[in-house]
């Protein structure tokens, strides 16, 4: 024990002797480490973000559109000749349905909203009915959402996103003030609850949620719908999907050799999609992450072969002196290990700092587990580049390395 | 019994095609507390004997008794095969053997202080023991006040009492000794060899290789090797006082 121990020591000293070539050795691993742990924060970080923007998606949602979420470019001019998606539809699915429990139509656009001296600009205005409360996965905060009877009468009230309370509203209870909405007053019923970025980009808390009555007698004309359906208790999502496509084809009064010219976009698509990017992502981060590994491992092992070609006397000097096989290999491996060890600390440091400047911008978390990979990967990068080197230098006779000049 | 005992070593080397008959048949034995010089010209032998006898390279044929340890037989193949392996001879060189060289052959780099511990570290003694025995090892070859100081900033019969001192430290039963003057002026070869007699005289066996006559004849006996055999085997003056 006694024995490793110094050998540990006299490794450290070695590379100390050397510091610029260590360091300049180091640098492939520390290049590689910092390729390991920055690809593992950023896929876990894009992980939880999908993860927590998708939530507010709704797991069990539908929803009815001109285009569908995913397309090829060229399929752009056909999506778009295609009849647009008609308020009524919402209606109509849920009488002809026995297994969806809510069907709203809901449009947006953008609009400055004041508040006294204050405004936000460009926020998004959701038109939607009283069903959204029931379809959405979004929780209030405070206050309540509009009621059937409201809807119907299209009465000017809003529920605010979180962002806009803490603009328009940093000191007060928004409930039962009035804000404008393009110049019109509207009722704050309600706040809801943050919500985040979607994606770490868009916001979802810069949001109105008004009656889609009430939209439209303030806007006019509305460019858009989109019909979220969520099926009934017992009914699967599919289960849905399928009695949807077959009303809606109804509506559409499409004859069976004609294809659906609407679209049924759900969250699923999202995670096909999502699965490709971040498989993609894995294989290029993996690729590179390989390759700098492999690269910082051979310079490791390039060095250590003029360390024990230089040191080849001093091995025959311990030999002499009795050092065993086992004892010189240890020494040489630790060495080899060391310089990677520390090559991988100084690239998670690096990669802690990058961290925390992305973290300004987009959620990403360097997470303990992460850590404790990296420094193995340098620590194996190590053993796997310094064990024929090592190797080497335990089995030197004695004799001739003892007389090597 | 004789603290060193070599029957009818044979060492041969093969350097391409050409097999190299470097001992042929050698009957050696240096009995505890003796001090004998080894001559001969270059390719003699002597150096190869000095190998064997230090546990750095083992015979081809023959047997090889040091301390009561075999270290090669292949006649009575005693110990497994008759061959120890790799890391017991380097066991036998830590634990029975101190080696003096013509080149010092002091890692650079680290006190002598660090230096004499060497053979220590390699045995397993602790590290405070280690540096109480080191140091009483440079007391004993009068270097206390440079033992820490790095090879380079010392002069060479300085370096080579440093040696001296690392082949002393772990009690070794024979203290080999390649040319330990080779390197060195008259006055400086003195020094050391006065040093070697008084080990010799506080009880250490010493085996000497030299060409130097002045120098073999601080031993009781030296041995001439011409041509991978024992040309003469004599008592000095000195041994036969």
């Amino acid at each position: 024990m006694g024995q490793l121990f110094e050998s540990l020591i006299m490794a450290f000293k070695a590379i100390l002797q050397n510091k610029t070539r260590a360091i300049l050795t180091m640098l492939g691993i520390i290049i590689g480490i910092l390729s390991v742990s920055l690809m593992g924060t950023a896929i876990s970080g894009i992980d939880q973000v999908f993860e927590k923007s998708i939530e507010s998606m709704g797991q069990d949602v539908l929803y009815v559109q001109k285009f569908p979420w995913f397309m090829m470019n060229d399929d752009w001019w056909e999506y778009r000749n295609r009849p647009n998606i008609e308020e009524e539809y919402a209606q109509q699915i849920l009488e002809r349905s026995s297994t969806i429990a809510f069907s709203s139509p809901s449009s947006s656009r953008r609009a400055d909203v004041k508040y006294g001296n204050l405004s936000v600009e460009g926020v998004e205005i959701n038109g939607t009915t009283w069903q959204e409360a029931f379809i959405s996965s979004v929780k209030l905060e405070s206050g309540r959402f509009f009621s059937e009877l409201e809807d119907r009468y299209g009465t000017r009230i809003a529920v605010i996103g979180y962002e806009i309370k803490k603009n328009l509203f940093p000191n007060e209870d928004p409930i039962g003030q009035y804000v404008l909405i393009n110049g019109n007053k509207f009722r704050v019923i309600g706040v809801m609850a943050e919500q985040g970025k979607f994606l770490g980009l868009m916001s979802m808390d810069n949001i109105v949620t008004v009656p889609l009555k009430a939209m439209k007698s303030v806007f006019g004309r509305i460019w858009w719908i989109s019909i979220s359906v969520k099926p009934k208790e017992g009914y699967s999502v599919e289960q849905a999907k399928e009695e949807l496509i077959f009303i809606m084809r109804g509506l559409r009064k499409l004859r069976p050799q004609e294809s659906d010219d609407f679209a049924i976009n759900q969250q699923e698509a999202f995670r096909q999609q999502f699965s490709n990017i971040r498989f993609a992502i894995s294989a290029v981060g993996l690729g590179i992450t390989a390759l700098s590994l492999i690269v910082g491992g051979i310079g490791i092992m390039n060095i250590m072969f003029v360390s024990v070609r230089e040191r080849t006397k001093e091995i025959g000097i311990r030999k002499a002196m009795g050092a065993k096989k086992s004892i010189i290999l240890f020494q040489f491996l630790s060495e080899a290990v060391i310089i990677s060890l520390i090559g991988g600390i100084i690239g998670i440091l690096i990669t802690v700092g990058l961290v925390g400047v992305v973290q300004k911008f987009f959620v990403a978390q360097l997470s303990f587990s992460l850590v404790m990979i990296s420094l193995s990967v340098a620590v194996i990068t190590g053993i796997v580049s310094g064990i024929v080197p090592a190797n080497q230098a335990a089995r030197l006779n004695p004799i001739d390395a003892i007389r090597y000049e | 019994m004789a603290l060193l005992e070599l029957k009818k070593v044979t060492k041969v080397y093969q350097i391409g095609t050409v097999a190299v008959h470097a001992l042929r048949g050698i009957d050696l034995s240096v009995e505890k507390n003796e001090y004998v010089s080894v001559m001969g010209p270059s390719g003699s032998g002597k150096s190869t004997l000095m190998n064997v006898i230090g546990c750095l390279d083992t015979p081809t044929s023959g047997s090889y008794i040091l301390d009561g340890k075999t270290v090669h037989d292949d006649i009575k193949k005693t110990d497994g095969n008759g061959k120890l392996s790799d890391d017991d001879l380097a066991y036998v060189r830590n634990q029975k053997i101190g080696f003096v060289f013509q080149t010092f052959n002091l890692l650079p780099r680290i006190t002598a202080l660090h230096n004499v511990e060497l053979p220590l570290i390699y045995a397993g003694i602790h590290k405070k023991e280690r540096i109480e025995m080191a140091k009483e090892a440079l007391r004993k070859v009068n270097l206390m006040d440079r033992m820490h100081h790095q090879p380079n900033e010392l002069s060479g019969g300085q370096r080579q009492r440093v040696a001296i001192a690392r082949a002393l430290v772990n009690n070794p039963s024979i203290i080999l000794a390649d040319e330990p003057t080779g390197n060195l002026d008259s006055k400086t070869s003195q020094e050391i060899m006065m040093l070697l007699d008084e080990l010799q005289n506080a009880g250490n066996t010493i085996v000497l290789v030299t060409h130097e006559t002045d120098i073999a004849k601080h031993a009781h006996r030296v041995v001439h090797f011409l041509d991978g055999l024992i040309a003469s085997d004599e008592q000095t003056p000195k041994g036969k006082a």
